[in-house]
């Protein structure tokens, strides 16, 4: 199922067909005008169910360079040492360490071109950079936690999901939580 | 990605958002997203462009400070792969793009 390389993230392998549609999708401006549409037509309609009331706000209650920063991105990132998300549809999340190097991270996720990610990590799941900001004070401290989610066309189904990260990054005593898409 | 960060927030925690598909992250009505119209699995930019990275990292962690209400969806100004990206001199500065995108 995997590939492996010594120094940087393995790719969870999807099918031939899917592999052409991600690249054509990431890589031609026809492909990428087809996968913008095809986002809107699976997210708009449920977020206009679930993302309705007033739009929370919770402004920094201290400054950048005394924050403790999580990191979440939805873009399939994972430990290699953690089960593969369903490359299709998944629900669920995985915790990758602060520490984590390139190597030790994959990417299951059928939706776009991982070509470029797997060569930087840091497109999808910038840590490497955080931790660089961490050391220079430019932020204050980077969670021991950070979060990875796969793809799931279901906003419904992700809530359990959503809400026990978000759960976890309360109790974490985070500050700051940037968020990064596929 | 935008309910996640409805969640978050309302837990009490600040988030910024990355967003590649502007109309998704206006419907998600979260508390703030960049925008970037740049391709999907490039949004910190280009493989090992460490500036570029370091700039929308800067962006970021300027709306965290500076974004005056909540629902705001700031398109930052970069064109893809025709930029030049000199290194954030004042990391305590908020972004000159988000100020400006933002007319805060």
């Amino acid at each position: 199922m995997q590939t492996t390389q010594s120094d940087g993230p393995v790719r969870t392998r999807a099918g031939r067909l899917n592999e052409s549609l991600a690249r054509w999708i990431s890589n031609s401006a026809r492909g990428e005008a087809f996968g913008r549409w095809i986002s809107k037509v699976i997210a708009l309609p449920q977020l206009r169910r679930l993302a309705n009331g007033a739009i929370p706000w919770a402004p920094l209650r201290k400054p950048v360079s005394e924050s403790t920063v999580v990191l979440i991105t939805t873009a399939g990132v994972h430990l290699r040492s953690d089960p593969p998300f369903k490359l299709n549809s998944d629900p669920t999340f995985r915790i990758i360490p602060k520490d984590a190097r390139p190597a030790d991270l994959a990417i299951s996720h059928q939706a776009y071109d991982r070509t470029d990610a797997l060569r930087d990590i840091n497109l999808v799941f910038p840590i490497e950079r955080l931790r660089e900001l961490e050391a220079e004070h430019v932020i204050g401290r980077l969670a021991d936690d950070h979060y990875g989610f796969g793809l799931e066309g279901s906003a419904a189904r992700l809530m359990p999901a959503i809400k026990g990260v978000a759960r976890r990054i309360e109790n974490a005593g985070a500050d700051l939580v940037l968020l990064v898409p596929a | 990605m935008g309910l996640l960060a409805r969640e978050i927030e309302a837990r009490g925690v600040t988030t910024v958002g990355l967003a590649l598909v502007k109309e998704v992250a206006i419907a998600a009505r979260a508390p703030r997203f960049l925008y970037l119209h740049w391709p999907f699995g490039h949004a910190l930019g280009e493989p090992g462009n460490i500036a570029q990275q370091r700039m929308v990292l800067h962006d970021m962690l300027s709306m965290a400070t500076s974004a005056p209400r909540p629902g705001l969806v700031i398109e930052l100004p970069y064109r893809w792969r025709r930029e030049t990206y000199a290194p954030v001199e004042d990391w305590k500065a908020p972004s000159r793009a988000v100020i400006s995108a933002g007319s805060f």
